[in-house]
């Protein structure tokens, strides 16, 4: 559902972010972006997304290239963004139904979306407070809810648990293991070994724009032995 | 004192564009900056100093030379005050900086005192140009030795100094007071509105009064005057430094310095003792009522996403105190300022033969009519840059535009509807006021209002243009967004060129050809048409294109 290919991007003309990037990301399938900081997972994020453009390669998203096409690819994606910071003169309600209406949600789903995910997430009641008055957990909830009113069947997610407390990065991953149940597809960066290891069906780890490691973490178990995770993932990045 | 000035450093940069947005586009900045400085802020200056050297040398005979120039540094510091107070309220309650200043360990009087500095420097600016043209003005024209420049040079950058501390002193005072009202966004809006109705209020007495230019100037002439002595008391600083320049006094200058001071002292006592209990916990006043959603929900219907968009565009204006107060209320203080102007004038000399020659059908008149039209139109819609920073308001948030299935330039059309619905709706009503005032037919207003409409719309959309170009993305707090923003002052440079160029133009030929003054309308009208497909244009193959590359 994810296909980036060959992808490169350099920022002003100096700064190599992304290297000739490739990977995919199929339906049924939840693969984690790892690396450490500056090693290009926002700028993959942003790529995917369509907010910036690559020099060199191809992105497609659900079948839509998203420079060919980028309304339908960006209709195809719900994005999780690094900062939930938005639109926080808005009330909540406001602020989905802006996202209902621009993601075409018909209003009978998108009324039992919001209900469901609002209350899945403990915010029904702050629902009509501006988004100002909400901690930084409750507008991450909003963000989350917000990406996933329009049932996109790719989500990409850019530390998609920071801010939430545990009950709702319980709910979290557990709507992506439904959701990836469905046949979409999830694609979300993140410092936390922990999560990746008990989430992903696969990994993806990036380092100074480079892919070092793209496959299941049985099978990077497996190549070092007696190793933890976390000094799997230290010996690859600080190579 | 280190610590002190790295703190007004910070908070300067703060206001200023980033260096990365700076770089983003150097020629545009080159280019923009010389048509700001030769458009604006050149012919302004030079018209000012040549102004007070003109009244200054009528005064002189009458051995009050000194009274053209202090009126206009007392109205100097009056615009001051007016328009700093929002910035200071701002600066001192509402920046994003004061959460990360509060648990330093620093003295309430030290982050006043850095606050204020900054807050100073940034907006003296402009004002300090017009302030040296008023003086050398001034010195020049009452021939005053070289000490005057001395004096000059201090007085200019110490003039800003005490109508900011008023702002100060006021803005302190009143968080104080409300410091247990929740919702401080209505606070800042009702500072916002009551300012504006202190001017307009202003402007109403004056209008009442009978307020003539000529019993001004007979008023001038006077040793004493009635309205200096008022304004001396409000502003005291201001006739020391005169007579200082006027006599050559040192003492004058050490009591102007000495005002100066004790201003300060005041102001930094009160910030020790007013600022902490006002501002800790200011972060978490807004709403924290929680109510149930589910009727709200049930109300949700499904729109156009333009007409959502449309409503949070708005939402966002008229809720955020910043853009409410320099975006909105902003288009109620301009024609306050044009009735004055109207007013000061008097019914005998320009006004009363305007309104004959508009009577009369008198073809010089309704050509200046219309040009005018025109030009307040757009001059109007760059000044309340609703357009002009539609982008940049999105701020750390401009991702949003790029990653939601809606095409860019869909995005702009709602954005300027936006500044066409506020800023037209504001030109119209102005418009149909002084076309009935004038008693004109219908045919006529109608037209009016069309060709002020089409400028309004060009405006925007080369407004939007403009600042796509290099938006200001980085700023903490919502009136920095607009403070420092130099894509507002270069549009407003490039609309007074444009517009500048189009009425003299117009002018010109009908002055010196023999094309009739109906001929020149219709080809303004056919103008502003062209103008309108050329900044659309713009926005939708520039301006896109600009959004689409934009590095975020």
């Amino acid at each position: 559902m994810i296909k980036f290919q060959n992808v490169t991007k350099t920022y002003n003309k100096t700064v190599r972010a992304l290297d000739d990037v490739s990977f995919n990301v199929k339906g049924g399938e939840i693969v984690g972006f790892i690396g450490p900081n500056g090693s290009g997972k926002t700028t993959t994020m942003k790529l995917l997304t369509g907010i910036i453009k690559p020099d060199q390669g191809k992105i497609v998203v659900n079948g839509f290239n998203i420079k060919e096409d980028p309304i339908k690819a960006k209709q195809s994606i719900g994005y999780i963004a690094d900062s939930p910071d938005m639109f926080l003169r808005l009330k909540g309600t406001e602020f989905l139904q802006l996202i209902g209406d621009i993601y075409r949600v018909p209003t009978e789903e998108r009324k039992e979306r919001i209900e469901t995910l609002a209350e899945k997430f403990g915010l029904t009641d702050a629902l009509t407070s501006p988004m100002m008055s909400y901690s930084h957990g409750m507008r991450q909830k909003m963000m989350v809810i917000a990406a996933l009113l329009h049932k996109p069947p790719v989500w990409i997610l850019d530390e998609p648990m920071i801010g939430l407390d545990p009950k709702s990065a319980f709910e979290l991953k557990q709507l992506m293991r439904d959701h990836t149940k469905d046949g979409n597809a999830v694609f979300f960066s993140t410092h936390v070994l922990e999560v990746a290891e008990k989430l992903c069906d696969r990994v993806v780890i990036i380092k100074n724009g480079h892919i070092l490691y793209n496959g299941t973490l049985d099978e990077l178990e497996k190549q070092n032995k007696n190793q933890s995770l976390e000094n799997i993932f230290l010996e690859l990045t600080e190579k | 004192m280190k610590m002190y000035l790295r703190l007004v450093s910070a908070l300067i940069q703060g206001v200023e564009p980033s260096d990365k947005e700076k770089k983003r586009n150097k020629i545009f900045y080159i280019v923009m900056s010389i048509i700001a400085g030769f458009g604006i802020m050149l012919p302004m200056t030079f018209f000012v100093g040549v102004i007070i050297y003109s009244l200054t040398g009528s005064l002189v005979t009458f051995g009050t030379a000194q009274n053209g120039v202090e009126l206009f540094l007392h109205l100097i510091s009056a615009f001051s005050f007016i328009f700093g107070l929002n910035v200071i309220f701002s600066v001192f309650y509402f920046s994003g900086d004061i959460e990360n200043l509060l648990p330093l360990p620093l003295k309430p009087y030290q982050i006043i005192g850095s606050k204020f500095t900054a807050a100073l420097i940034s907006e003296s600016v402009m004002e300090v140009l017009v302030i040296i043209a008023a003086l050398a003005g001034y010195i020049i024209g009452a021939g005053k030795p070289i000490w005057s420049w001395l004096v000059a040079v201090i007085g200019t950058i110490t003039l800003p100094i005490i109508p900011l501390v008023y702002c100060g002193i006021l803005c302190l005072v009143v968080m104080y007071f409300t410091r247990f009202v929740k919702n401080k966004d209505t606070v800042n809006k009702i500072t916002g509105i009551f300012t504006f109705a202190v001017i307009i209020g202003i402007v109403f007495l004056i209008s009442r009064s009978g307020f003539d230019t000529n019993e001004l100037i007979k008023a001038m002439s006077q040793t004493d005057n009635g309205v200096l002595a008022v304004m001396n008391i409000i502003f005291p600083h201001v006739p020391f430094l005169i007579n200082s320049m006027d006599a050559a006094s040192l003492w004058q200058m050490i009591v102007y310095l000495a005002v100066n001071v004790a201003a300060i002292t005041v102001f930094m006592l009160l910030a020790q003792l007013l600022y902490f209990p006002s501002v800790i916990g200011i972060g978490q006043g807004s709403s924290k009522s929680r109510k149930n959603s589910s009727h709200i929900i049930e109300k949700m219907r499904m729109h156009r996403p333009s007409i959502t968009y449309l409503k949070k565009e708005f939402d966002i204006l008229f809720r955020t105190p910043a853009y409410f107060t320099n975006c909105v209320m902003i288009n109620l203080i301009w024609p306050a300022f044009f009735y004055l102007i109207v007013v000061m004038q008097g019914r005998t000399n320009f006004l009363e033969s305007f309104i004959y020659g508009i009577h009369s059908g008198n073809e010089e008149t309704v050509l200046l009519f219309m040009l005018g039209i025109s030009a307040a139109s757009v001059l109007v819609t760059a000044v309340n840059c609703i357009a002009s920073s539609a982008l940049t308001r999105e701020g750390k948030h401009f991702a949003f535009i790029k990653y939601i299935p809606l095409p860019y330039i869909a995005q702009i059309n709602v954005k300027a509807l936006v500044s066409i619905i506020i800023s037209g709706t504001g030109m119209l009503i102005y418009v149909i006021a002084a076309c009935i005032w004038l008693n004109t037919g219908i045919k006529f207003i109608l037209f009016s209002c069309m060709l002020s409409l089409f400028s309004v719309t060009f405006a925007t959309y080369f407004g939007i243009y403009m600042d796509s170009v290099n938006p200001k993305l980085i700023w903490d707090d919502e009136l920095n967004a607009l403070r420092g923003n130099y894509n507002i002052f270069f549009n407003m440079a490039m609309a007074i060129v444009i517009e500048a160029v189009i009425c003299a133009g117009s002018y010109l030929l009908f002055k010196f050809t023999d094309v009739g003054s109906i001929t020149i309308i219709m080809m303004l009208f056919v103008l502003i048409m062209i103008l309108n497909a050329v900044s659309y244009l713009l926005c939708h193959y520039k301006a896109t294109k600009n959004i689409e590359n934009m590095l975020i």
